[in-house]
């Protein structure tokens, strides 16, 4: 019996256990899970034939799905969703519904709610929306799908999305309806990597990923070795990964982010910080705070999105999620819209840097013509913003 | 000595285990404090699957618990803190808000725990399901009400702050890191220390303490000395709900000052595990949790910093998941070495029936 109650005791655990990792890593927990036999179990197409759009533009039906969390995050869901407002109301038709999933296995279910009233337009915010929505645009070639943060995305052969990342099949003509937003995250990595090195007094700065699997995380780091080189080409970069292999651990534990970025901040005494690690980097935001030194915050104005660091959070490099959704849907009603991988960057305005708020008064005055000047330069494209093997970590330093 | 220290680090194998040995001198007192702070809300789990196992409960739901505590204490905050205000109190940045809430927090724990042990030891329901449904429950209702409350994003009533001790403490040769690791600490990391203290004493050294073990070992033969089988375990449960809840708190209200949809992130079954490695001693599990957390953080000292020597041109050689998998190596290496046999209270797990009613 007692050994009965102890096996019992370590099963149950270990079931919990697995289940609960595999809720919060969501889509990205189930993308390295062992191939299941279809990953898109559940996507079914919609009813009544071929999907024909509304030819009066202000009768378009627009669906937002977002990612656990809130619609008012200031991340971002209320980014693509204020980006889905402003597509909707240029074209003057009405405010699109959204969704907010639960928890992460309600992603696929949200979308297909859109699919089965037969909406045109489909957006769905964030990485963890990547593969749900990847699935419902293969079983429903005929309508729209925005996937903000989802670009390039990576299919098999026959459309589907390809958990072991070899990427064969063309997304582009086997998904000619699925709009796979991607961003050159090297670019505001660069912007923040001048604010850092201009910021930095001890000449050491710091950069903390959340996984060395992520590549838009190794790019945002890239970005930013150059940038502060640009600066000060003496500058001393630090770079970190949370983990190699735990997703939750990477992006969405901020008590482990403290604790990591607390070592970090006093083992290597750094001065400036910039976190590419999700809710884990608030964390370490929070770390940058409690040590005295500044933090930069990532994807959008942390400064706002986490007002709990606002205090020292200096800059934050960022993607202009409104601008894309708000831009892809003009372009889809227009006609002018393409599938597949659909990328920003400086060029189409859709990176940049946050406002100081705060600390404009520590900031140098030059530093903005400075990051204006190098932001003009990337849209003429000619400055360098990662180095030849761009998403290769082995060129950072370790 | 030079000569000899150099002379040991030139032996193959001996030298790397002296240069790791001088490397953990090195980075340790930097780290010290760290670790204790990722191992407290563990600790304080492990603390509360002690105190019920010891006495014949098993307690799975200590995540749920915890996360309940994490959410309730957090939001307390942000509805007290307009009412009571956040005028510093002093030491540890406590504020009025800030305690009514750490008090709500452990009260939530204990009505959660309260469930736990009607469900347990009066309806004598499968232990095992109970603390799963705690848990289950525990993860959507705090994750439905953030989802409602947080977005207004309302401000909380702050964190507890770390107590900065006097640096003539911590520069004491020998003992100063060590002092910095107990003292450099919010007050729920510090009063870690004093419950694992005064619980390991009472746990072994009290009647209380007897009565609970007996209980646990062989409720027949305590109830025919006259102990209260029921009312025992109803109280051990009902104090390991304050850890919990402790462990919980200290999430959100220590670590951060935020409350995110499973901040817990399986916190409450490593505590469960570093109880078992631990052998059901308050002492013994909180060094678990300790471990666990020194090797984690020793393995981000060698991703952060690498040794020099050697040893350091061994380390860049290997691979970076081994760092992130340390705790686990070493968990199966002292449990199967240095702990030996774990073996659980007797009547773990066990609902117990009067015999006058059976």
């Amino acid at each position: 019996m007692r050994n009965r109650s102890l096996g019992l005791t370590l099963l149950a655990v270990t079931a919990l256990v697995v289940s609960a990792c595999s809720n919060t890593g969501g889509g990205a927990a189930s993308a390295s899970a062992p191939a299941a036999a279809n990953p898109c179990a559940g996507a079914t197409a919609h009813s009544g034939g071929t999907h024909s759009f509304p030819t009066d533009k202000t009768k378009w039906k627009i669906g937002v799905s977002t990612d656990v969390g809130t619609v008012n995050d200031k991340n971002f869901n209320e980014y693509t969703f204020n980006g889905a407002k402003a597509g909707a109301t240029a074209l003057g038709a009405a405010e699109p519904p959204v969704v907010v999933p639960k928890d992460a296995s309600e992603l696929a279910k949200n979308i297909q709610g859109f699919v089965d009233q037969n909406f045109d337009i489909i957006v769905t915010a964030g990485f963890n929306n990547g593969q749900a929505t990847n699935c419902a645009a293969h079983a429903n070639p005929d309508i729209w799908f925005i996937g903000v943060d989802q670009g390039p995305p990576c299919v098999t052969p026959d459309g589907l999305p390809d958990s072991a990342f070899k990427c064969a099949g063309d997304a582009k003509t086997l998904l000619p309806k699925y709009v796979a937003i991607s961003y050159q995250e090297d670019q505001p990595g660069y912007l923040a990597g001048m604010v850092a090195a201009t910021m930095s007094k001890s000449g050491s700065i710091g950069a903390i990923g959340g996984i060395t699997l992520c590549g838009p995380c190794v790019r945002y780091i890239q970005g930013f070795q150059l940038g502060a080189q640009k600066v000060n080409p003496n500058i001393k970069l630090f770079v970190s990964w949370v983990t190699t292999s735990d997703f939750t651990k990477a992006f969405n534990d901020p008590v482990t982010g403290k604790n990591f970025g607390a070592q970090f901040i006093t083992t290597n005494k750094v001065d400036v910080l910039f976190q590419v690690a999700g809710k884990t980097g608030n964390g370490i935001l929070d770390a940058a705070c409690d040590a005295g030194i500044y933090g930069i915050g990532v994807d959008v104005d942390q400064a706002l999105s986490y007002p709990n660091a606002s205090k020292c959070t200096v800059t934050s490099a960022e993607k202009k999620l409104s601008l894309s959704v708000s831009t892809d849907i003009a372009n889809i009603v227009a006609g002018t819209q393409k599938g597949g991988d659909d990328h920003w960057d400086a060029k189409r305005d859709g990176i940049g840097y946050s406002p100081f708020h705060d600390l404009e008064s520590k900031v140098p005055a030059t530093l903005k013509q400075q990051l204006d000047d190098a932001l003009a330069q990337m849209k003429a494209g000619t400055l360098k913003t990662c180095p030849d093997k761009c998403g290769d970590i082995s060129t950072l330093p370790k | 000595m030079d000569a000899l220290i150099n002379a040991l680090y030139s032996i193959p194998l001996v030298g790397l285990v002296f240069q790791l040995g001088g490397y953990i001198i090195a980075v340790g007192p930097n780290v010290a404090p760290g670790i204790l702070q990722a191992a407290t809300p563990v600790a304080l789990a492990a603390l509360c699957g002690v105190m019920c196992e010891r006495a014949g409960v098993v307690n799975i739901g200590i995540e749920g618990i915890m996360l309940t505590s994490a959410f309730v204490g957090w939001y307390a905050g942000v509805l007290l803190a307009p009412v009571l205000g956040t005028a510093d109190l002093g030491p540890f940045g406590a504020n009025p808000a800030l305690v009514v809430a750490l008090v709500i927090a452990l009260v939530s724990g204990v009505l959660i725990s309260w469930l736990h042990a009607w469900l347990s030891i009066s309806v004598r329901a499968d232990q095992i399901i109970s603390g799963t449904i705690i848990n289950i429950v525990a993860v959507g209702l705090t994750g439905y009400l953030n989802n409602l409350i947080s977005k207004a994003s309302p401000n909380g009533a702050g964190a507890f702050t770390q107590f900065k001790p006097p640096h003539e403490l911590t520069d004491l040769p020998v003992v100063g890191w060590l002092l910095g690791m107990f003292l450099s600490q919010g007050p729920i990391a510090m009063s870690v220390i004093v419950i694992v203290v005064i619980f390991q004493v009472l746990l072994f050294r009290s009647r209380w303490g007897l009565r609970s073990r007996a209980v646990g070992e062989h409720p027949r033969a305590a109830e025919t000395v006259g102990i209260d089988v029921i009312r025992v375990r109803y109280r051990n449960v009902l104090i390991g709900g304050v850890f919990a809840a402790l462990g919980g708190a200290y999430l959100s209200m220590e670590a951060t000052n935020s409350f995110q949809q499973e901040m817990t992130t399986g916190r409450g079954f490593v505590g469960l595990a570093a109880m078992i490695v631990g052998r059901w001693s308050p002492v013994g599990a909180f060094g678990a949790a300790l471990l666990f957390y020194s090797s984690t953080a020793l393995g981000n000292s060698i991703k952060f910093a690498r040794p020099s020597g050697d040893l350091g041109t061994i380390l860049v050689g290997l691979p970076a998941q081994l760092y992130d998998a340390l705790p686990y190596l070493l968990t199966i290496i002292i449990l199967a070495g240095v702990v030996g046999r774990s073996i659980p209270p007797a009547a773990d797990g066990q609902p117990y029936e009067r015999e006058a009613t059976a």
